[in-house]
């Protein structure tokens, strides 16, 4: 004969309590995806929804501060949540992370939370600091895994040298990315030493890749470093939130390490440009002075010339005029040179250019 | 590391106002040739600064997965 089963007798709590054991044990943690409804937020702290589908609907339950990403109703999401029966013997979840889910709810949820930010003034022009010129120490912020890291590094090595480089190893996808982001620049705030700039990089991926810098606390953190950040996530076409709280945008890790520090190669190659141009300039100023030196001489040459030629001028105008001067010129115009006493009866004598002739005075009249 | 790199800033300071001096009022054809010996000697030791410097990469210890 069979023996009867004896079914336990649970009181209301302890009911709900074995419950909540066995969903424990059987889903200590399930992703769900679905869409957004009947959304709010109770007293600032709470935070009320329900994820549905066409067959069915499940209510949500999470804390303010877990909620890292703005949601709304409508918005296709995936939370990571844990079942649980309430006191009152309804069903729920509780929720530990939602993140939006497809390209749709993504770009929602940047619009969202880029709006709020803003309305802040934490992208404001006027909040950006200028990184240094030429950085001694610097901090990185990367997984040293990724191909993003390995660009900036190779550009790093390529353009100069003399940089203490710290980097903080930290997963840049997925849910936990952006806490460990935010540890990491937590502890670089942290030092005795400062960085002179914290860079954040990560190389190109799709847009779910990309959603860990987008998050709300991240881009918070960015923004309270007192060490100026400089962000280099995905490609040139990406934008994220951090990228514009960040001091700096680069477009790309390797535009990263651009902006950060000067080409040593482009230096040397300017400072060999500039020093092989001073002889050719020596060479010219030699040759300027000699034209100019020549140029001297010939101009004095010319005023000794010219004086030489003054004075044959006025030597040549003065024998003119003494040769006018010359008696035996003005004889040869017909002239008569007379000689001797005018009074009645003396004799004079009267040159003319071929004779001299002996006259005796008849007359003297006063003209 | 830090040290060295202020030396180059100081060096190439330093040649851009010798190379500024050429183009001054200051010029003269005498002192000319002595000022581009130091020039040519301050680019082959920047040259020589640039090319040896090396960046020091640390991995930092601290964990940033863990709950603290």
């Amino acid at each position: 004969m069979e023996k009867p089963q004896i079914q336990p007798i649970f009181s209301v709590s302890d009911f709900i309590a074995v419950v909540n054991q066995t969903l424990e044990y059987a889903y200590p943690s399930v992703s769900i995806e679905g869409e957004v409804a009947s959304f709010k937020v109770s007293q600032g702290k709470f935070v009320f929804f329900d994820i549905k589908d066409k067959g069915g609907s499940v209510g949500c339950f999470m804390s303010v501060w877990q909620l890292r990403v703005p949601i709304e109703d409508g918005m296709k999401v995936i939370v990571s949540a844990m079942p649980k029966l309430t006191q009152w013997g309804k069903f729920s979840l509780t929720v530990k992370t939602v993140r939006p889910s497809g390209e749709g709810a993504l770009k929602k949820s940047f619009e969202l939370l880029k709006a709020k930010l803003d309305t802040e003034g934490l992208f404001a022009p006027e909040r950006k600091r200028q990184l240094p010129t030429l950085p001694k120490h610097i901090a990185i912020i990367s997984s040293t895994q990724s191909a993003g890291y390995a660009d900036f590094i190779k550009i790093l090595n390529d353009r100069w040298g003399g940089i203490k480089v710290d980097v903080a190893h930290v997963q840049v996808q997925g849910e936990i990315a952006p806490d460990q982001m935010i540890k990491a620049i937590d502890f670089f705030n942290q030092q005795e030493l400062l960085p002179e700039v914290i860079v954040i990089i990560r190389g190109g991926g799709s847009a779910d890749d990309l959603a860990a810098f987008n998050d709300e606390l991240l881009v918070r953190a960015i923004a309270g470093s007192r060490i100026p950040t400089l962000v280099g996530v995905g490609h040139e076409t990406d934008e994220s939130l951090c990228d514009l709280v960040a001091d700096v945008r680069a477009a790309t890790p390797s535009n990263a390490a651009q902006i950060l520090v000067p080409d040593k190669n482009e230096i040397i190659r300017s400072v060999r440009v500039q020093v092989g141009s001073l002889l050719p300039r020596i060479l010219q100023i030699i040759d300027q002075q000699k034209i100019a030196v020549s140029g001297l001489l010939i101009s004095a040459i010319d005023s000794v010339d010219r004086a030489i030629d003054d004075q044959t001028m006025r030597v040549s105008n003065l024998k003119n005029v003494l040769s006018q001067l010359d008696p035996n010129k003005v004889l040869a115009r017909g002239y008569a040179l007379v000689r001797g006493v005018k009074r009645i009866g003396s004799v004079i004598e009267i040159e003319t250019t071929n004779n001299i002739m002996k006259a005796e005075v008849k007359n003297v009249i006063n003209k | 590391m830090s040290s060295t790199n202020k030396s180059i800033f100081e060096k190439t300071t330093e040649l851009s106002k010798l190379i500024t001096w050429f183009d001054s009022e200051e010029f003269s054809l005498e002192e000319a040739i002595d000022k581009f010996k130091q020039a040519e000697k301050l680019a082959a030791s920047i040259e020589l600064d640039l090319s040896s410097l090396k960046n020091e990469i640390q991995i930092v210890k601290q964990r940033f997965d863990s709950e603290n």
